[in-house]
């Protein structure tokens, strides 16, 4: 969690605040000041302490009465002497501790009788077990339990059957079996539960419908392959199932809004959407599954994400996504057989499209001229098609024409990847006119120096690869990189040299570069990790209700 | 600096700072009692007493004030804040909305 406030000198104060070991100790003894401090102010000062690596057990001493939210995601070094401290933290309403290895069964025993905990996390904490659960099942309070690939067995999830409070409850990974789903059945204000890679069945299965409220179901990758009618159900993750049938039963059809099910094998395709109303589906992610038919699809007019990549979909289904693309924003037809006659039939259908993926696709450049077209797209994907940048014009004279000057008409363009082994220095000329263009991915072994001089112009470029080409040390030398450039990606690039690559790092140390001579990036990237930009306070968005976050990640795949 | 282009903010220790209005407008707190319609005390006598703030934070309020107008019309330097300011000055400036 990014830590948001609206203040400018709060953000200034919070930053002076942390600008060293010294100025952390000019303050921390300022008690009274530290106590009455209102807690998103601590909370976001103990965020900030903790990203500049200031923090440290014996500090976190001095939050104990003002802070609410704790976040150490990721941070190997916390361990049970941190765990003591945070134990005392009268006021703490959310604790998470994901991927903090360190942590284990007695390091948890500090949580034991927390009266405010409402969330917790140690999801990936491997060392915990059913002793470890033991403690957090002390703290009534709990609403969200997030538990996921620890070593968790049966006996410790049935002990969770007393948290009743609870609303969301992670235990992927774990090896979840039917008898203690079933013992779970008294947490009746579950919305969301994820059960991926667990033991559950088809009978285990049928006890979810006692999760009156149950919205958001993860099933992914077991062996479940029919799901009994869940009407409450909004979003269901069926990644890696074999999909027998999808919500059949009797009473209210579930409104799903949400349906993943990449990597599934159906067995029954024609009732595979049959049972539950699919006139609020917005998202569908079918991508590798073993669907055949997509005649379905012309159902389903609510969709705005669309992912049928690496699916059997072709040009002859492609009218079906045609008829329900009056609200898409999102399609991947990434990996499929989809031609640039695939394209055309989209046009005129999807006003609304902004992310188009037809990356390994037979697609050439006569879908320029159709994705020209599709007039909100911001981010189009054609890396690894057989695109080239030129029409060849029939005639008494061979006339070659630029295909992607089509895409001018796209006035919102900011990121296109045109990562082709067959484009070249004329084709690329062009793009240096796209006024919005904020990400460029170019690879292809035909590139030369005269291209990275075309696109020092792009005005508002952040991202720029130009990988395997063959620039030379003087073409880096005499680039001209723009304002707005963040990165540049120019690996393989095998002709430039150690020297050019130091070189241009020196001249311009704001510019993350790739190349294979740039050794130290986890150098880079950790320094950036110390100093982050003053951007990393961003403007609000903190006065979105705290419900309303919780629900948006409930629904991440 | 005519009266009425003026505000008194006053410190928890009675300490009296007259700051041009437009200046002070850079807290939301302030702008809003000083534009609210009704009778603010605050709105007819062009006055603002701050209990909780102290003599020295208010000072540095202040400073920030006319740096943030200056930083508004381009001029970007730093604005220094002494490590030990740095907590009561924060919850002064979240309170101000500044």
């Amino acid at each position: 969690m990014e830590i948001e406030t609206e203040s400018r000198l709060v953000r200034l104060c919070i930053e002076a605040a942390c600008e060293s070991r010294e100025s952390v100790e000019k303050w921390r003894k300022q008690r009274r000041t530290l106590n009455s401090m209102p807690s998103p102010l601590a909370d976001a000062l103990l965020r900030r302490l903790f990203l500049r690596r200031l923090l440290f057990p014996s500090l976190l001493e001095v939050f104990k009465r003002s802070v609410e939210v704790v976040d150490l995601k990721g941070e190997n070094n916390v361990d049970a002497e941190w765990m003591a401290y945070l134990g005392a933290f009268r006021y703490l309403r959310s604790l998470n501790l994901a991927d903090c290895h360190r942590i284990n069964n007695s390091a948890l025993w500090s949580l034991v009788g927390m009266t405010s905990l409402k969330e917790v996390d140690i999801s990936r904490c491997a060392k915990v077990t059913d002793a470890g659960i033991r403690h957090l099942v002390s703290i009534s309070t709990l609403q969200i339990l997030r538990i996921s690939e620890t070593g968790v067995t049966a006996d410790g999830i049935k002990l969770l059957s007393s948290l009743a409070t609870l609303f969301v409850l992670d235990l992927g990974g774990l090896p979840v079996t039917d008898t203690a789903l079933s013992s779970l059945q008294a947490l009746t204000k579950l919305e969301y539960l994820d059960l991926w890679g667990s033991n559950i069945s088809n009978k285990g299965a049928t006890v979810l419908k006692k999760f009156p409220k149950l919205k958001f179901l993860g099933l992914a990758w077991t062996n479940v392959t029919i799901l009994p009618n869940l009407s409450s159900l909004e979003c269901l993750n069926l990644s890696n199932c074999t999909v027998n049938s999808v919500l059949q039963g009797n009473g209210n059809k579930a409104h799903l809004t949400k349906l993943i099910c990449s990597g599934a094998t159906f067995t029954n395709e024609a009732e595979a959407f049959l049972y539950f109303n699919t006139c609020f589906l917005s998202f569908l992610d079918v991508s590798n599954s073993s669907l055949n038919g997509f005649y379905f699809l012309h159902h389903l007019k609510a969709m705005e994400y669309l992912d049928l990549s690496s699916s059997m979909i072709g040009d002859d289904s492609i009218e079906a996504v045609a008829s329900i693309g009056a609200i898409l924003r999102n399609l991947n037809l990434g990996k499929t057989r989809v031609t640039s006659a695939g394209v055309a039939i989209l046009v005129g259908h999807v006003p609304k499209l902004e992310n188009l993926s037809l990356s390994h696709t037979p697609v050439d450049d006569l879908a320029m001229s159709y994705i020209g077209m599709m007039p909100s797209l911001k981010h189009v994907d054609l890396n690894n098609t057989i695109i080239n940048g030129f029409i060849q014009q029939d005639g008494a004279e061979p006339n070659l024409i630029s295909s992607l000057t089509a895409l001018h008409s796209l006035k919102g363009l900011e990121s296109l990847n045109l990562e082709c082994a067959n484009i070249k220095d004329e084709a690329v000329d062009p793009l240096s006119n796209f006024q919005e263009l904020r990400l460029l991915s170019l690879k292809s072994p035909s590139l030369t120096d005269i291209s990275l001089y075309h696109l020092s112009s792009l005005p508002k470029i952040r991202n720029l690869g130009i990988r395997d080409a063959v620039l030379t040390d003087s073409g880096l030398f005499s680039f001209r990189p723009p304002a707005t450039l963040e990165m540049l990606d120019l690996r393989g690039c095998w002709l430039l040299t150690e020297d050019a690559i130091l070189s241009f790092r020196k001249r311009h140390p704001l510019i993350e570069l790739r190349h294979e001579h740039v050794v130290s990036t986890s150098d880079q990237t950790a320094r950036r990790r110390l100093t982050p930009p003053r951007t990393f306070l961003r403007p609000p968005q903190v006065n979105q209700k705290q419900e309303k976050l919780i629900v948006s990640q409930y629904f991440i795949g | 600096m005519r009266k009425e282009d003026t505000v008194k903010l006053i410190s928890a220790e009675g300490f009296e700072f007259v700051i041009h209005k437009e200046a002070a407008m850079v807290s939301q707190t302030i702008r809003n009692m000083l534009t609210s319609p009704g009778s603010f005390a605050e709105t007819e006598h062009g006055e603002v007493t701050f209990p909780e703030i102290s003599t020295t934070i208010l000072e540095k309020i202040c400073q920030y004030f006319y740096w943030s107008l200056q930083y508004a019309n381009g001029k970007e330097t730093e604005f220094p804040i002494e490590p030990e300011l740095t907590l009561e000055l924060m919850m002064a400036a979240n309170y101000l909305h500044t």
